[in-house]
């Protein structure tokens, strides 16, 4: 009986151990059909591709390796694979940008890390392991991203910033509408997006709604990055600051006096008393040196 | 009359060993093959790099280091028996000054170049002094050894100066040059009592500065261990425990100098079964300190167990060092102890091979004090061949262990060879004192 209910035990720990880990081993890097088929306003060239290179060696090689030489990182499960492969490079330009805009499995989503462009850079420097591929390019017109204007003002009744997005065709100023608009903070290593992704309405306008618990530097300034996304115009980013955040002093680590800090930063005790030792040692000199001449002279 | 002639005996006597003798000339030869011998592996070392060596990633202080401390150690007899025990007036210690003193310099002299020949690129010693931390415990060791030697000097040549007088007066069949240097750094040396007062007031100023000083360099050096929260030197005794221990391998160094000097130099009347007697004494009492702190620096992590000193601990009291950490402890430290307690023990010949044991066992000491600390860091070792986790010393490592040896044996041979090695001017005042009584 006892050994029974253990048979069920073990039964539903594997079946629970499954379900758990499940996402890990489904190779769910199918892209939604209307990716599949993006291609790049970005023309694949040697330049785009030396300058891809970097981006992979940055972002992916750690895991990946060096495409060719097979030697990606083996102890992750499932293995990553090399990306000059066949099974890789059947993948259209679109999947490839899909996966690594969002992840896969264990991977990780480069959204908050590279843009769409550098992105592309590096399709561009892996095409390059694959003889067969003949680039498709987009129609959609890259030029078209430097006629949006994006603004960003903070409303502070509704603690929340707004950003309007329109673009200065010749035919006259027109609202973006169903862009899709994010907000992120500036830190020290990437960004931290506020709130989700939202679609501007018909006047081109978004709200996103702003923490009041960010820290800022000593006057409070945030450094905020919004990005939009339109099929029409692509993506563009926009910069701003505001003193929105909660004012922060605190000095660096590394500009106090300590031990474990640079020569110029030594700890006055430890100065003082390396001197005081060599200026004492130094009048022992010249009172030894003083005596030897009275001998001599004397 | 008889003061007189006595006084020349002393100094004839005194003398005698400053000229060039067949065994000399022999000694130093072969003292001259020996170094070239070691020199060239490590000339081998320079041109091949620290891969020649048993060295690596985890045990990167090995033979080189503790011969380091070691040279550090017994530097320090010096400051003991050349300050301290002149300051504390034992008059018996007086004709060993010298004998100290010489042995002060010509080890901390080395003491410096070992660690350049620890060094993979010794042409970068340089930038300890431009981009050197002021912070930095190696910083304070630099400053502090080479403050150490220039006042060793100082104090081996100060109370010289009467005795470089009589040198360049008393030798005969000197070559002119030779009497014209002894002249010369006899500084018009007159024997004046002023002269004397200079003499002995700047003596005094030296021997009471050298006591922190020497005091310094040992601590330091430990500091560069203990400093570190590695097993087996995270200790707060380590500057107690290492300058103790230094007065041991000293006190057995000078004993063996002294064996040796009062043997070949024929100086029976000066350095007797007396002063062999009172010596092993001084190294009785050293050890019993050294033997106390020994008891500390391994009773209180032994008796606690923490993960990582229980690791050390056993290694060192049952696991792969326990032949030498035993071997070190038993034939270097308490053995030598006990037989010391017994005055036949203290006579010349017995006390040399003490004396002998106790350097050994001191120099496996520093291995002891410097390897299985090593071998066992906090991050497991893991994914690397054998040779990486134990540590082998290979020839040319020894060869370049031993090269600095030699040269201590040289420099001592050398400054024997040109200045009296018993103080003339103290001997004579002594005998004039005891003549007046």
């Amino acid at each position: 009986m006892i050994q029974k209910k253990n048979n069920i035990g073990i039964i539903a720990f594997v079946l629970l151990a499954f379900l758990v880990t499940a996402p890990l081993y489904a190779r769910n890097w199918k892209s939604p059909d209307d990716q599949k088929d993006k291609k790049s306003y970005l023309k694949f060239d040697a330049t785009t591709a030396s300058q891809g290179e970097a981006l992979y060696n940055a972002n992916c090689a750690s895991c990946h390796g060096t495409p060719g030489k097979n030697n990606s990182l083996k102890s992750l499960n499932p293995i990553p694979p090399d990306l000059s492969t066949k099974a890789s490079q059947q993948l259209t330009d679109g999947e490839l940008l899909y996966i690594v805009t969002n992840g896969a499995g264990l991977m990780p989503s480069f959204k908050n890390i590279l843009s769409e462009e550098k992105e592309w850079l590096i399709i561009s420097y892996l095409r390059g392991f694959n003889k067969e591929y003949v680039q498709q390019l987009s129609k959609f017109d890259p030029a078209k991203s430097k006629l949006v204007k994006l603004t960003t003002t903070f409303d502070k009744a509704s603690q929340s910033i707004i950003i309007q997005a329109i673009a200065n065709e010749k035919t006259g100023v027109v609202a973006i509408a169903g862009a899709e608009v994010s907000l992120f903070v500036k830190r020290y290593f990437g960004n931290f997006q506020v709130d989700k992704s939202v679609k501007t309405d018909a006047m081109g306008k978004a709200t996103i709604a702003f923490p009041t618990d960010i820290p800022g530097d000593k006057t409070g300034k945030l450094n905020v990055l919004v990005k939009m996304f339109e099929a029409n115009y692509g993506e563009v980013q926009k910069t701003d600051s505001f003193d929105i955040g909660i004012p922060t002093d605190k000095p660096a680590l590394n500009e106090k006096r300590a031990i474990w800090n640079v020569v110029s930063k030594a700890p006055l005790w430890v100065i003082g008393l390396y001197s005081m030792g060599l200026i004492s040692f130094l009048m022992l000199l010249a009172y030894l040196l003083l005596n030897l001449r009275k001998i001599f002279k004397s | 009359m008889s003061d007189k002639k006595s006084s020349e005996k002393i100094i004839a006597d005194l003398l005698g060993h400053i000229r060039l003798s067949k065994s000399f000339m022999a000694w130093m030869g072969i003292l001259s093959v020996s170094l070239v011998v070691c020199l060239y592996a490590y000339f081998l070392q320079l041109r091949d790099g620290m891969v020649v060596t048993g060295l690596g990633d985890y045990v990167s202080w090995g033979m080189y280091i503790s011969n380091f401390v070691f040279f550090v150690a017994t530097s320090l007899i010096g400051m003991l028996i050349s300050a301290v025990l002149s300051l504390l007036n034992q008059k018996w210690a007086a004709p060993l000054a010298r004998i100290a003193e010489i042995i002060a310099l010509a080890f901390a002299a080395v003491a410096g170049l070992v660690i350049v020949m620890d060094m993979g690129r010794p042409e970068r010693l340089l930038n300890v002094f431009i981009h050197g931390r002021i912070q930095s415990p190696i910083v304070w060791d630099v400053t502090v050894v080479t403050i150490y030697v220039l006042i060793s000097t100082l104090f081996l040549y100060i109370p010289l100066i009467p005795d470089l007088k009589i040198c360049s007066e008393k030798l005969d069949k000197l070559p002119p040059f030779a009497r014209k240097i002894y002249t010369l750094l006899s500084l018009n040396w007159k024997g004046t009592p002023e002269q004397h007062e200079l003499i002995k007031k700047s003596t005094r100023a030296l021997a009471i500065f050298i006591i922190p000083v020497a005091l310094a360099i040992h601590t330091v050096t430990s500091w560069l261990f203990a400093n570190t929260s590695r097993a087996g030197w995270d200790s707060t005794i380590f500057g107690p425990y290492f300058v103790t221990g230094a007065f041991v391998s000293g006190t057995a160094a000078v004993i063996i100098a002294m064996f040796v000097f009062r043997k070949s130099f024929k100086l029976n009347e000066y350095i007797t079964d007396y002063h062999f007697d009172k010596i092993g004494k001084l190294l009785v009492l050293v050890s019993l300190v050294y033997l106390y702190f020994n008891l500390n620096e391994y009773m209180v992590p032994a008796y606690k167990m923490k993960r990582a000193e229980a690791f050390h601990i056993h290694e060192l009291f049952a696991g792969s060092h326990a032949f030498m950490f035993w071997a070190t402890q038993l034939l270097g430290l308490v053995i030598p102890i006990i037989l010391l307690l017994f005055k036949p023990f203290r006579k010349p010949l017995p006390i040399l091979v003490i004396a002998l044991m106790v350097l050994i066992g001191s120099w496996f000491k520093r291995y002891i004090i410097v390897v299985p600390t090593m071998e066992h860091p906090f991050l497991p070792i893991q994914n690397v061949p054998l040779n990486f986790k134990i540590y082998t010393p290979t020839l040319i490592e020894i060869g370049v262990t031993i090269a600095p040896m030699i040269m201590v044996l040289l420099i001592v041979t050398v400054l024997s060879k040109v200045i009296p090695i018993i103080p003339i001017q103290e001997t004579l005042d002594h005998a004039s004192e005891t003549e007046q009584k």
